[in-house]
């Protein structure tokens, strides 16, 4: 082997010195994409994390939780005023509290997705060109009205009393409606919730979609981190956008194929472990009083909140 | 010899929660042959990603040639050029080493990141085709090509950089016995040849052959001793308490008897 060591490699680099001259590199939005795809990882360790801490909800049983959380759901778009939706807040946040979650992480996830699909959408009823009603904010003003089909654009265009409470009350419902998924998701490890929606007979064929994305969501993200790293250690300098759209779609043809391959293999170690379409689980443990006192509470305080 | 890469006190947890390596110092000589051995989830891979800036740890300092090795330091452009063709990494998934339409775009892949001529580029790869015995596969894309073949165009394509430093990441899990021969003696060519080889391993018998320097890391993700490989893999109580060999029953004949054993050359009786 010795003697076939090409010439070059026996080259030793000019210099030991490098010049600091040259600038700093910028990532680009590829690569600042593969750094949040990594955080998928650490975000399922922390949802595992704070499954297992020893709070009140982590205590419950987690069929117990899939109902309240069915349950308190459908309160949440039962209400038809403000106060109650408040109140209704209030009590989760009281669970939040008590299941020793981190309330900071924890509503910043829910007010940026409420923000995202509660008040965004919602924000052009508060006008009264799609809601009519008192204006309390004059916004714009035309010279005349204008009637177009079924639409009618008045000449005081503003936000009316009527629109701040839609909107109000849709966000509201979005921020409570998620922080209850966040609420039972964060307190409930992952293969307790798949046992639960099955006592729930949720179907067999919905749950595996479910438990193999799940798995492979993390497989992918480790890939896509690990895939990075190897192209970094071999990065001499700064790749321009087009660059890394090229090895982006290079590599997600690789995963593609991995992917394929990986699903064929899947499928035949589940067929070799006796596989037949049906989702087998052990019996669930029985439901302890605790369980049972928790559940009745809860679905008091529902009932509660729907008379009120 | 002059240090090449220096850790001072490096310590990396994963998600801030789970240790992979704790306050870990090493100095490491240009030119030399060094291991990190250890079992599984010891921390190796990590260490070695850590000393190539792969990964930035949390505390401590990595110097490659007394120059700070961290997040900051490689967003400067002379820098990242300077480490990265100096500091070549050998993952242990060919897989996603390789990126590239064929063996070729591999292999020419770091030369014209280089801004070395093409025909100069051509000329490297041509070579370490012939050295790597891969000289059929350069129009094959990567995922037509065999375990060993993988490995063989993943280490090409490290050294068409011309590296002084390789880093090696279990190199020989999974591969034939023909085909580890064949990485010995190319690490040992690459040895003589002057680079500095740093290898994370379990494989008793590659450290042995390659008669490296040795830091072995406890499960606890620390250094438990450094020496040399005859040292370290003599120290039986050592490499027990690291479970890099363990004890099991033996039936010869009539007789049953408990014996410490590793999969590679000792195995007394």
């Amino acid at each position: 082997m010795a003697n076939r060591i090409p010439s070059f490699l026996l080259d030793k680099p000019d210099s030991d010195i490098y010049s600091e001259d040259r600038g700093k590199i910028k990532l680009s939005f590829i690569e600042r994409g593969i750094n949040q795809v990594a955080d998928v990882i650490r975000s399922g360790y922390i949802q595992w994390d704070t499954a297992t801490n020893d709070g009140f909800f982590q205590r419950l049983d987690a069929r117990i939780k899939m109902i309240f959380l069915l349950f308190f759901a459908v309160i949440v778009s039962l209400k038809k005023e403000i106060m109650p939706e408040i109140y209704l807040g209030s009590f989760i946040f009281v669970l939040v509290l008590m299941s020793r979650l981190n309330i900071f992480s924890f509503y910043k996830k829910v007010f940026f997705l409420g923000f995202l699909f509660g008040f965004l959408i919602a924000v052009p009823s508060a006008f009264n060109v799609i809601v009519k009603g008192e204006i309390i904010f004059p916004v714009f003003q035309l010279s005349k009205d204008y009637r177009f089909w079924v639409y009618h654009i008045p000449a005081d265009i503003g936000i009316t009393r009527e629109g701040i409470s839609a909107v109000s009350m849709l966000t509201i419902r979005v921020v409570n409606s998620l922080s209850i998924a966040f609420l039972v998701l964060s307190t409930t490890p992952f293969p307790d919730i798949i046992k639960a929606l099955k006592m729930l007979k949720v179907p067999d064929s919905f749950l595996m979609v479910i438990t193999l994305s799940y798995k492979y969501i993390f497989i992918f993200s480790k890939t896509v981190e690990d895939m990075h790293r190897a192209k970094k250690s071999r990065l001499l300098r700064e790749v321009n956008s087009a660059e890394a759209r090229k090895w982006a779609a290079g590599r997600m043809g690789f995963i593609f194929r991995k992917t394929r391959l990986r699903c064929d293999e899947i499928f035949k170690a589940m067929l070799s472990r006796g596989f037949s379409e049906e989702v087998k689980i052990y019996k669930p443990r029985k439901l302890k009083s605790r369980d049972i006192i928790a559940g009745a509470i809860l679905m008091i305080t529902g009932v509660f909140f729907i008379w009120y | 010899m002059d240090n090449i890469i220096t850790l001072k006190n490096i310590s990396y947890s994963y998600y801030n929660r789970i240790p992979a390596v704790s306050d870990i110092s090493l100095d490491i000589m240009e030119g030399e042959c060094y291991s990190i051995i250890g079992a599984n989830g010891t921390g190796k891979s990590t260490l070695l990603q850590i000393m190539s800036g792969l990964v930035h740890h949390s505390e401590g300092s990595v110097f490659f040639r007394e120059n700070e090795v961290s997040a900051e330091s490689l967003k400067n452009r002379s820098f990242l050029k300077f480490f990265r063709e100096r500091v070549g990494y050998v993952f242990q998934d060919s897989d996603i080493q390789l990126f590239c339409p064929t063996v070729m775009d591999e292999l020419l892949y770091g030369p014209l990141q280089l801004e070395i001529k093409e025909s100069e580029a051509m000329e490297r790869a041509k070579e370490v085709m012939q050295m790597l015995e891969i000289q059929d596969l350069r129009d094959r894309p990567s995922y037509m090509l065999s375990g060993g073949e993988k490995k063989r165009v993943a280490i090409g394509s490290v050294l068409t950089i011309n590296p002084e430093v390789i880093l090696f990441d279990e190199p020989t899990n999974g591969l034939d016995p023909r085909t580890q021969c064949f990485l010995v003696e190319l690490m040992l060519a690459l040895g003589d040849a002057g680079k500095t080889l740093i290898i994370a391993t379990h494989d008793l018998s590659l450290v042995a052959e390659l008669e490296t320097n040795v830091a072995l890391l406890s499960e606890e993700h620390r250094i438990e001793k450094t020496g040399s490989a005859d040292e370290i893999l003599k120290d039986e109580d050592l490499l027990l308490r690291a479970n890099l060999i363990h004890e099991h029953m033996h039936v010869h004949g009539d007789k049953t008897h408990k014996h410490r054993h590793s999969h590679y050359f000792f195995h007394k009786h």
